[in-house]
């Protein structure tokens, strides 16, 4: 059993297999902390418009950062009830970035015993692109120093 | 915050924009623009011999300071931080402009006419320096990434397309902007509303959200990621929805900017066509103003056109966002938020439209040319006026329009003809108009319209300061250009998807298709 888990999830379908994966293979009392990364493409989202005035593009960011903001804290809020039902210990950590990138950051500032992961979305299953796929990447396969445990993809039956 | 970077990357770009224009001055490239012009003079001599001069001086100089001065926080500090990506971006446009686009030229004329479309590849798929340059730009953000000390300058290229916006209104005449203004306010009025109105209505069959409904409407059917910026917190659109709709915008607009002049060259489109078409049909507004500028990038006709469609999208923007605010929250039936119309209004207005309209009023005061000038050109058949005796006609060309007169029905042609024949010149306005109508009902052979063509140009003859206004504007709008290549992620175009891509993609294609259909039964070739 682990005391330390590094768990990624934004709440997807893959991702919520992860999450149970990780409270089942916890010892007691094991502190479970929780990866949120934003992906890097939002900062280039507004990149061609030329037309608007600066007040407009102002408001958009300010709006954009406050509903990724309010999504975040609904998964945190989630996931926290679900991991102290289990009598586990929870804690949050948000990164903005590549989601490796960021995943290898965290996995290497601190001693984790696992890593857990949902795996990659089934090609044709609806989402985000660059919210799903692209934290198993071969970079990170190759990087990575700690024991990983990547929950299979729900089926749907 | 200290936004200057102490780095030498714009001293060193100063000082290889002078090594271009040393080696300009002194001959060392001369065997390269000998071979880039492919037998022709090469026609950007005189801006080698100047641009990089001036420019590199400045970028040396704050290049210098940039590395080795001291910098304090301030709106100081942030705009001169801006030079580094400002003058990146206009050494990648001098590149492609004067290198690589000459380059892709002569190995598509190497490579000979494709069948009897009478254009070469280059021509064919619209591969000039306009095109490259958002290509390059593209490239750059994707493979090797926009580096620190010019991510605030490429930030702000944008205001490269807006100066050349304001610029752009000096070179209308009033008949052209009431008649531009006409078609454009039809065309926009009907394609805008219609797109808005099927998005909305595709979206309530297909069960969309409201949210995402009213951000997808607005990117569909005003002006792209421009629209859904506007109207995103307007109908409260979740973080996915944006970046589907904007993603899809994205891919559609970039996808349109390359497809739209080949299909304009392909069915022989006149500048007024096109520019009407792409006005109309491309999603994006930034990638309209690329498309105009890859249709025609010699001249600006096209892309004055196009503009003007462009800034009736953008006025309408407002209109919409109202729309759409009020829809929302009835369709909500929210009663939290409310709907400050007044708010809306000023906050979503485009000022930068009021300098084209300054610009404009200006013009027509005669401040830039005389009243009697059209479009900044002037009639002028002596050597005084800028007649030039080399373009006299010459025996063999006389002959072959002696020959081709007999099939000339219309009394003032046949007038017309015979006064260029008799004087090797045009001798009139007048006759200058005729002959223009002559070449654009294509009365004779194609090479006795080359001939009449070359009598046209011998004595139509621009003024100096439009000129400089025609330079000018084509250098900003490609900076910018280039500079919103930069800006564009492959990281953004892939999150295209789900309902917004399936919806964007039915009104995306009815949109461009429709605009067609009505641009080329109902715009004539000239305004």
């Amino acid at each position: 059993m682990f005391e330390r888990i590094l768990l990624a999830s934004h709440g997807t379908k893959g991702a919520i297999a992860a999450e149970n994966m990780a409270v089942q293979v916890c010892a007691r009392g094991a502190v479970i902390d929780h990866l949120i990364v934003v992906p890097e493409f939002w900062q280039s989202m507004t990149g061609d418009d030329w037309l608007n005035n600066g007040a407009t593009r102002d408001q958009f960011c300010e709006y954009l950062q406050s509903e990724l903001g309010l999504e975040i804290d609904q998964q945190c809020d989630r996931l926290h009830q679900k991991i102290t039902a289990h009598e586990l210990t929870y804690s949050s950590i948000i990164l903005f970035g590549k989601p490796d990138d960021a995943l290898l950051q965290r996995e290497k500032a601190y001693a984790y015993d696992l890593l857990v992961l949902g795996s990659s979305r089934p090609k044709g299953t609806p989402g985000l692109q660059g919210l799903h796929s692209s934290m198993l990447t071969k970079k990170m396969m190759q990087a990575i120093q700690t024991a990983l445990l990547i929950a299979p993809y729900p089926s749907d039956e | 915050m200290i936004y200057t970077q102490r780095n030498p990357a714009l001293l060193i770009i100063g000082l290889l924009m002078l090594a271009i224009w040393f080696s300009t001055d002194t001959g060392l490239l001369a065997p390269l623009l000998e071979y880039l012009a492919s037998g022709k003079e090469y026609k950007y001599l005189n801006e080698l011999t100047s641009l990089p001069l001036y420019f590199g001086l400045v970028a040396v100089f704050t290049g210098l300071w940039h590395w080795l001065g001291t910098h304090k926080e301030g709106h100081l500090d942030y705009y001169f931080s801006t030079i580094a990506g400002g003058m990146l971006i206009l050494f990648i446009t001098m590149l492609v402009r004067w290198f690589i686009a000459p380059q892709i030229e002569v190995i598509g004329v190497d490579f000979g006419e494709i069948g009897d479309t009478g254009k070469y590849i280059h021509e064919l798929l619209g591969l000039n320096y306009v095109v490259l340059g958002i290509v390059a730009g593209i490239i750059i953000a994707n493979v090797f990434k926009i580096p620190e000390w010019a991510k605030n300058g490429v930030r702000l290229s944008r205001l490269g397309l807006k100066t050349g916006v304001i610029l752009l209104g000096a070179l209308y005449s009033a008949a052209e902007l009431k008649n531009l203004g006409g078609l454009s306010i039809f065309m926009i009025g009907f394609f805008v509303l219609g797109s808005v109105g099927i998005v909305l209505w595709i979206g309530a069959r297909r069960n969309i959200s409201n949210s995402m409904g009213g951000v997808l409407s607005a990117g569909m059917g005003v002006c792209g990621v421009s629209a859904t910026v506007a109207v995103a917190p307007v109908v409260q659109a979740k973080p996915v929805e944006i970046a589907y709709t904007i993603g899809t915008i994205l891919l559609w607009g970039v996808g349109c900017m390359f497809l739209f002049p080949i299909i304009g060259h392909l069915l022989n489109m006149s500048y007024v066509q096109f520019g009407a078409w792409a006005g109309t049909g491309i999603l994006n507004s930034a990638q309209v103003a690329g498309a105009a500028m890859a249709f025609q990038p010699d001249g600006i006709e096209t892309l004055m056109v196009a503009e003007i469609f462009n800034i009736t999208r953008v006025l309408i923007l407002p209109v919409i966002v109202l729309w759409l605010a009020v829809w929302y929250v009835k369709r909500e039936g929210t009663t939290t938020t409310q709907v400050n119309v007044g708010r809306i209004v000023i906050t979503k207005f485009p000022v930068f439209v009021l300098g084209f309209m300054l610009m404009f009023a200006l013009s027509t005061t005669g401040i830039f040319a005389p009243a009697s000038h059209y479009q900044g050109k002037y009639f002028g058949n002596t050597a005084e006026q800028g007649f030039k005796q080399e373009h006299l006609l010459k025996p063999e060309q006389i002959q072959i329009l002696q020959l081709e007169a007999r099939v000339i029905e219309r009394t003032d042609h046949i007038a017309a003809l015979e006064r260029l024949i008799e004087n090797g010149k045009i001798m009139s306005v007048e006759d200058d108009n005729t002959v223009r109508g002559m070449i654009n009902a294509q009365i004779l052979s194609d090479q006795a319209n080359r001939i009449l063509t070359a009598a046209h140009k011998a004595v139509r003859h621009t003024a100096q300061k439009i000129e400089a206004f025609r330079q000018w504007i084509t250098w900003l709008f490609a900076f910018g250009l280039v500079g919103l290549g930069m800006q564009i992620t492959v990281s953004s175009m892939k999150q295209a998807g789900g309902e917004p891509a399936i919806i964007g993609g039915i009104v995306g294609f009815i949109k461009a298709a429709l605009s067609l259909i009505v641009v080329m039964l109902l715009v004539s070739e000239a305004v």
